[in-house]
């Protein structure tokens, strides 16, 4: 009876132990690997954030978002991300999606896209960070 | 109007357009902490600054949800435990430099700067005094780089005993300025 009592509490140990382990070196999501918990336009989205910063950053940051908008530009950054910048109506600022080189869409100028990817605010631009292409 | 110029208008408001004024949207932050348990460093490849040459003012600014881990465990830890980044969105450097004029600019070759100025994190800002170099390519472009160490407990940020999260972080900043 003990040795079975033994035996249980060494395999919930062994497990929680490994479960642990496995939680703690997960990798940061992309959100190819998520589903969008908002859609909005690209240019709803810069204004919510102009217009007032802490109320949009309630709504939106920590979120998947799919973002739809029009391709303003195109750009690589040395070793850095890609960063898709869509149109807001506003010349000050974009919404910014980074995405990983090697996953970064062939996107031209001027065209109509989807994107998701997880907020992290606004400075100066919206941040969209591990971005994936919507199809 | 191009970004670079609008970044311009939005940090540095008040200062002429004659001005020498350089700025990127695209600063890369690494942070590193290194204990004999484990080390950590995250990324940001979006601090945005303006430096002004006429005036020797510098503006950086960045996201600190835009600080980005292997491991998901620790940016969920850095940005609710640590940072606490809803409620501390930002953090920032204002200040002055030396070392570096417009004529400068017009020289390639590598600078030694002084930046002096308030940095503000976790909503704590210190005086700091840090050193940097600023090379001017052949194209006249400039590549800023800073290095210095931060400890979180001088902008109020408690880490646990036993967390392994090193007293002294160190921090590089690497900026690609473009003039406006």
């Amino acid at each position: 009876m003990k040795r079975n009592i033994l035996i249980a509490v060494l395999v919930v140990a062994v497990a929680g132990a490994f479960i642990g382990y496995r939680m703690y070196n997960e990798k940061t999501p992309t959100a190819s690997e998520k589903a969008a918990d908002l859609t909005v336009e690209a240019t709803t989205l810069f204004a919510a954030f102009t217009t007032d910063e802490v109320a949009a950053g309630k709504l939106y940051n920590d979120k998947v978002l799919q973002v739809n908008g029009v391709v303003r530009e195109v750009s690589a950054t040395g070793n850095g991300p890609v960063n898709v910048m869509l149109e807001t109506g506003d010349a000050m600022g974009a919404v910014v999606c980074e995405f990983a080189a090697d996953k970064s869409p062939a996107w031209q100028k001027g065209q109509n896209v989807a994107v998701k990817g997880f907020c992290a605010g606004y400075n100066l631009d919206v941040l969209l960070q591990r971005c994936a292409a919507v199809e | 109007m191009n970004r670079i110029l609008s970044l311009g208008v939005l940090l540095l408001p008040a200062f002429a357009f004659a001005q020498e004024r350089y700025a990127t949207r695209t600063g890369e932050v690494t942070f590193f902490s290194e204990t004999p348990v484990e080390n950590i460093d995250a990324v940001n490849h979006k601090a945005t600054s303006v430096i002004d040459l006429t005036t020797g003012q510098v503006q950086v600014s960045m996201l600190m949800k835009a600080f980005e881990f292997e491991k998901a465990l620790m940016q969920e830890h850095f940005n609710e435990n640590y940072v606490e980044s809803n409620t501390y969105p930002k953090g920032e450097f204002k200040g002055k430099f030396t070392g570096f004029t417009a004529e400068n600019a017009k020289k390639p070759g590598k600078y030694e700067v002084v930046l002096e100025g308030d940095l503000t994190m976790h909503g704590v800002t210190r005086k700091r005094t840090l050193n940097a170099t600023i090379e001017v390519d052949a194209n006249g472009a400039l590549k800023a780089s800073c290095d210095f160490t931060l400890k979180p407990t001088d902008h109020g940020i408690k880490i646990p005993g036993g967390v392994n999260v090193a007293e002294d972080i160190k921090v590089k900043a690497r900026m690609d300025f473009q003039k406006m």
